[in-house]
């Protein structure tokens, strides 16, 4: 703030005094200082954001609309060959095939999941809720690499699960399951149901914490059983969080990663691939360095992932 | 009321701790690969006159081979200093040129590099002022293999001096053998029909394979072709569905696989720890620097002997696979001191004997330098290959590969084409599965 501001309001402050007319003067004034706080704390996070974030999102922008090496790169003729060249893409378009997949099958049953143990987890009759809460949470604290390694070491082909279903007797010889397209694909949602679903069942119990214990009373009273309780009070009520869950699963799940690289490096033959995983492979593996044509599939990503959000509010709309 | 205080304080705890675990899957597509990563950075312009500064990836290979060199060239001169820094992986020496590259702004480079022969070319492709060559220097070109060299050949312009050699070795477990009723020599010169012909015999017999590879990254297609002195690649264009060797490979892997010939692991860890070091082969095909992975199984030491590949006629096969060069950095300010380094040892100056005679005794560095492989060192048996003496083999063997087409997608095409495999043994027609292959690499090499 400059100073000659500062002397100006303070010689408004000052005529202020004098008369009825001034009063609405110095209202104003102190709106306005407090605007111009408000805008001094924002700055710093917006000058870093923008910095940070934007700018680079925007260079990003127009690298995909480049090609060559990353040296010299070069206008690509005509502009929009990144982003026409990925629909010819086979292995992008089973990459998207891939992570939609994960995305229908994974989300739901997560999300079920979630909310169910939530739910039981919330009965106030439970002994050491506290622990089961904590227990059911602790996947989310561990880092996502290492957990991908212990799944992938459960079910490599000497691994402990093959190990198991092979004594029990439901399987006769070692199965490879992670270098078998189905398996493998069943084994990354299985380690992401695993991750994630006490991440989501945290935020259920946030929100069952904000229903209030005497509408159940109610319910009670009113001879609804557990899973009438359920659907009619709260579903509805949870509505809000449950949308809040969707979002931020679709948008994880479409920017899959780890799990793709650690688990099955994206095979057997790519049938397990991410779009973040090819996006990476286009950028940084095999020494390729195409990073326009990664970029314009990363903005795919941000489209794809923006419009579906979009889809999920106006679902989730609740005013009329 | 306070449990729940404690309660809640975990809760929050744990909350970040996911929330920031979170972020860094969101935030950066390849943060697992960084995060792992241990930059050290090097500032060549604090350097005295007489250091020069090096990456390199492997504190059991091939840094001990540049510090032989070290001791070497401080012969010449007593006062010089080679300042090794270690990168965790090969990787992260392509990351930095391509980081550099991509900036413009050479600065942050050390002054020489190791690096993997087989993706260098398009390293010059794409980022031609991050090099030096070679062109005026001291190294005895003429006393390496060929087939080394033109990896490290742009143009006819020389820009690397070899290090390693990654000449193929076919290992087996004579005791195995032996108990089939065979002897290296019926592996030696064989056509693949016989090779599958034994090896269902050591599976029947012993329930070990007789050969295994890394299913996603499989090298045996780009090898045996090789050995064929057939590439994948045709006039800087990929050749595939119409190269009638390639398919027959190919059958022959599949052939193996089907047969339990072949294990076709997962990914690479699985292919070193779980079938090499699992000791479940008898029989192991790769660049010579798989010996040190095979002597790791301590128990059967002196029960291995190397020979050469079978191919499709009969012949005896040879092939390389993988190694790296040194390569002088635009960013060397002491380009004279760097070529006169590299000349004298590793170059086949002076100090090569001395220099590669180290590097193998304390890494197991093998030469290309065909003068270097003749020592005693080299000559000397050994014991865990039942007092073979394999490096002076391995050094002849190399001499014989032949120099087939490369190409800047050798990777990208190995990838496909073992999909292809993959694909095949799940089902799939030999030449849909070449046809896709062949499009999806065509679709790579698009600018």
């Amino acid at each position: 703030m400059s100073s000659k501001t500062l002397s100006t309001d303070f010689v408004e402050a000052k005529s202020m005094k004098k008369g009825k007319k001034n009063k609405k003067v110095k209202k104003r004034t102190v709106t306005a200082k407090q605007h111009r706080a408000g805008w001094t704390f924002l700055t710093p996070a917006t000058v870093f954001i923008t910095i940070m974030s934007f700018y680079p999102m925007f260079q990003a922008l127009i690298t995909s609309f480049k090609t060559g090496s990353s040296a010299d790169m070069v206008w690509s003729k005509p502009l929009f060959r990144n982003y026409t060249r990925m629909f010819s893409d086979d292995l992008f378009l089973r990459s998207v095939g891939n992570t939609f997949l994960y995305l229908i099958v994974e989300v739901p049953i997560m999300l079920i999941f979630a909310i169910l143990l939530a739910q039981i987890l919330n009965n106030r009759d439970i002994k050491f809720r506290g622990l089961f809460r904590t227990c059911v949470f602790l996947p989310c604290a561990t880092s996502l690499v290492s957990y991908a390694l212990i799944f992938k070491s459960l079910f490599a082909t000497q691994g402990l699960i093959n190990s198991i279903l092979v004594k029990i007797g439901i399987l006769h010889s070692n199965y490879n399951f992670l270098g078998t397209p189905g398996s493998a694909k069943v084994v990354i949602i299985i380690a992401l149901i695993w991750r994630w679903t006490g991440y989501n069942m945290v935020f259920y119990l946030a929100g069952l914490q904000n229903i209030e214990y005497s509408v159940y009373e109610a319910a009670k009273i009113d001879g609804a059983n557990g899973w009438k309780t359920f659907w009619h009070i709260t579903v509805p009520l949870l509505k809000p969080t449950i949308i809040m869950t969707f979002i931020m699963s679709i948008n994880g799940t479409l920017q899959l990663f780890d799990e793709s690289v650690n688990l099955t490096k994206g095979g057997p033959a790519n049938t397990t691939i991410t779009m973040s995983h090819y996006i990476y492979n286009n950028s940084f593996g095999q020494g390729v360095a195409n990073f326009g044509y990664a970029s314009a599939m990363s903005f795919f990503v941000f489209v794809l992932v923006a419009v579906l959000a979009a889809i999920n509010l106006k679902v989730g709309d609740t005013r009329d | 009321m306070k449990k729940r205080k404690v309660m809640s304080v975990i809760l929050t705890g744990a909350m970040v701790a996911s929330s920031l675990a979170a972020c860094s899957s969101g935030d950066a597509k390849g943060s697992t690969k960084k995060d792992s990563k241990k930059v050290t950075k090097v500032d060549v312009t604090k350097e005295d006159k007489n250091t020069l500064s090096v990456y390199a990836w492997d504190k059991n290979f091939n840094i001990p081979a540049l510090k032989a060199a070290e001791k070497a060239y401080q012969k010449k001169n007593p006062k010089f200093k080679l300042n090794i820094i270690e990168q965790s992986q090969s990787s992260d020496v392509e990351t930095a040129i391509t980081t550099a590259g991509s900036a413009g702004d050479f600065t942050t480079l050390p002054d020489i590099v190791l690096f993997q022969d087989h993706y260098f070319q398009k390293y010059v492709t794409d980022y031609p002022k991050a090099w030096v060559d070679l062109e005026k220097s001291d190294v005895q070109w003429a006393d390496f293999g060929q087939e080394k060299l033109s990896y490290s050949t742009i143009k006819n312009k020389h820009y690397g001096v070899p290090v390693d050699n990654g000449t193929v070795v076919c290992a087996y477990r004579t005791d195995l053998l032996k108990e089939c009723g065979y002897t290296i020599d019926d592996l030696t010169g064989v056509t693949w029909d016989k090779f599958i012909e034994i090896g269902q015999k050591v599976h029947k017999k012993t329930g070990k394979y007789l050969l295994s590879m890394d299913g996603a990254g499989n090298d045996l297609p780009y090898m045996m072709l090789q050995a064929e002195g057939v590439s994948q690649f045709k006039d800087g264009k990929v050749n595939l569905t119409k190269n009638e060797t390639l398919k027959k490979i190919i059958d022959k892997i599949v052939e193996m696989k089907q047969k339990d010939v072949l294990y076709l692991a997962n990914d690479w860890s699985d292919y070193t720890d779980q079938t090499i070091i699992g000791d479940m082969v008898a029989g192991v095909m790769n660049g010579n620097w798989i010996i040190p992975t095979i002597k790791q199984v301590k128990k059967n030491e002196g029960k291995w002997e190397i020979t050469s590949m079978p191919t499709l006629n009969g012949e005896e096969g040879y092939a390389s696979n993988g190694g790296s060069s040194l390569y002088i950095t635009s960013n060397c300010r002491k380009q004279d001191l760097a070529k006169d380094f590299l000349a004298y040892t590793f170059g086949g100056g002076e100090g090569k004997q001395e220099t590669y005679d180290k590097a193998l005794e304390d890494g197991g560095v093998i030469t290309t330098c065909i003068s270097a492989g003749k020592s005693d060192v080299y000559n000397k048996g050994v014991k865990y290959f039942g007092d073979q003496a394999i490096y002076s083999k391995i050094v002849e063997m190399g001499t014989h590969v032949k120099v087939v087409e490369q190409s800047d997608f050798h990777y990208v095409c190995r990838e496909q084409v073992a999909a292809a495999i993959q694909n095949i043994i799940n089902g799939t027609k030999t030449d849909a599965a070449l046809k896709d292959a062949e499009k999806q690499v065509k679709f790579a090499m698009e600018k």
